[in-house]
């Protein structure tokens, strides 16, 4: 540790380090030897203002670093944590969706649903089969409903202004909003 | 005051110790041995909450003597005390987001060690004394209890370490005296202590550094020091 940074270490300990320089020093590759330098001078301080010196040797710093290293999950890794917990939860979400529509689309051609096939899908997603045999049957219940055309119509203007506000705000590109378009026709 | 008036109590607080030198310096600023909003604990706060590790172990290394002797009141084993003072940090480290920095980060440490240390004596079935006002924190005279558990051989290490820390302020450079006690006893800021000895805030910053790197020269021997 060089002249500079240990004068930083000084300032520290008087709270008149500004935050580049305490970065600097977090950073610094041999944080043993600060932290060797900030317990001498603590110790000096606390001898100084006698009530705060221990007058058995106190240094529970390993102790704590050590059992945190072991246990304890800092705030980035939490907050990375629940960005992968997030997106776990995307694909069985993704499945859901898909399989709606699927089953949705294909009712509404006449189509012959294949719960085989949905099985597979939501086996992939993650769910196993008595779930995904409770989710296809309640999906195609949903999906074999008839719409009148009132509820058509309400249907395609949502779907329309979803996707004019997905091409507009949420900066999904105008691909989306172009072919809603283009597929509703006269609505 | 005048710098001669000021050069003197600094000389007779190399002497007799903080209170004489306090009395003859108007200012009253919080000392560096009191709770008071810390610039550079909110730092490493905010360091340890992008998930800096070094910047906790400079806060447990700052505070583990307090701390442990927080706990000191409430019990008295020395082994059941270093317990509960790592018990302590760990909480405040997993509750580190917690803190909104309303109070200083020693007054939040300090309701945690007083309630480790209370639900560590309830847990077995023995009556918590004292209280947990966090007021407390600010005046708590964290030594006496620590030095009615300390052995007769740690006191007289202390002793030692008292002697050698006059020995080694009393050798001291005047400048770096004046700007070192001025700092360390009356708890001046750097831009107040530059005022007072007419100089650059730069040259108090390097002369207390200077002064702060002789004193730890001249008894680090004395001092146990393991960092592990």
């Amino acid at each position: 540790m060089d002249e500079r940074l240990r004068e930083t270490l000084s300032a520290m300990m008087d709270d008149e380090a500004d935050e580049l320089s305490v970065r600097r020093l977090l950073s610094h590759g041999n944080q043993d030897e600060i932290r060797a330098q900030w317990q001498r001078w603590q110790q000096v301080r606390d001898l100084m203002h006698e009530s705060h010196f221990a007058p058995y040797s106190i240094d529970v710093a390993g102790a704590v670093r050590e059992a945190i290293d072991g246990q304890a999950v800092p705030a980035d890794s939490r907050r990375k944590a629940r960005a992968v917990a997030t997106s776990y939860w995307h694909w069985p979400v993704a499945a859901m969706v898909a399989l709606a529509l699927v089953v949705g689309f294909g009712a509404g051609a006449g189509w012959e649903s294949q719960p085989g096939d949905v099985t597979d899908i939501l086996a992939a997603a993650g769910i196993d089969e008595g779930g995904a045999a409770e989710l296809t049957s309640a999906v195609e219940e949903v999906a074999w409903q008839r719409l009148d055309e009132d509820q058509l119509r309400q249907m395609r203007q949502y779907l329309l202004e979803h996707a004019q506000h997905n091409s507009v705000g949420a900066g999904g590109g105008s691909m989306g909003y172009a072919r809603m378009v283009s597929a509703n026709g006269g609505y | 005051m005048t710098q001669a008036s000021l050069l003197k109590a600094t000389a007779v607080a190399t002497r007799t110790g903080p209170s004489v030198a306090s009395s003859m310096i108007s200012e009253n600023n919080s000392k560096p041995g009191e709770q008071t909003e810390s610039q550079t604990d909110l730092q490493l706060v905010r360091k340890v909450r992008n998930g800096d590790r070094a910047a906790f172990d400079l806060l447990v290394v700052k505070y583990q003597s307090r701390v442990a002797s927080i706990i000191s009141r409430y019990v008295y084993d020395s082994q059941e005390v270093m317990d509960l003072a790592q018990e302590t940090f760990i909480k405040a480290y997993r509750a580190i987001d917690r803190f909104r920095g309303d109070s200083a980060f020693y007054t939040w440490l300090y309701r945690i060690a007083v309630n480790t240390a209370k639900n560590y004596l309830e847990a077995r079935g023995r009556r918590p004394q004292g209280s947990a006002d966090s007021a407390e924190a600010e005046n708590f005279d964290d030594g006496r209890r620590l030095r009615d558990v300390a052995s007769p051989e740690s006191l007289l290490q202390k002793d030692q370490l008292q002697k050698a820390l006059s020995e080694a302020i009393s050798g001291l450079p005047e400048e770096l005296r004046s700007a070192f006690l001025l700092r360390e006893y009356d708890g001046l800021s750097y831009e107040d202590i530059a005022r007072i000895l007419e100089c650059p805030i730069g040259t108090v910053r390097s002369r207390i550094f200077r002064a702060r790197d002789a004193v730890d020269r001249y008894i680090s021997p004395l001092l146990n020091h393991s960092v592990t």
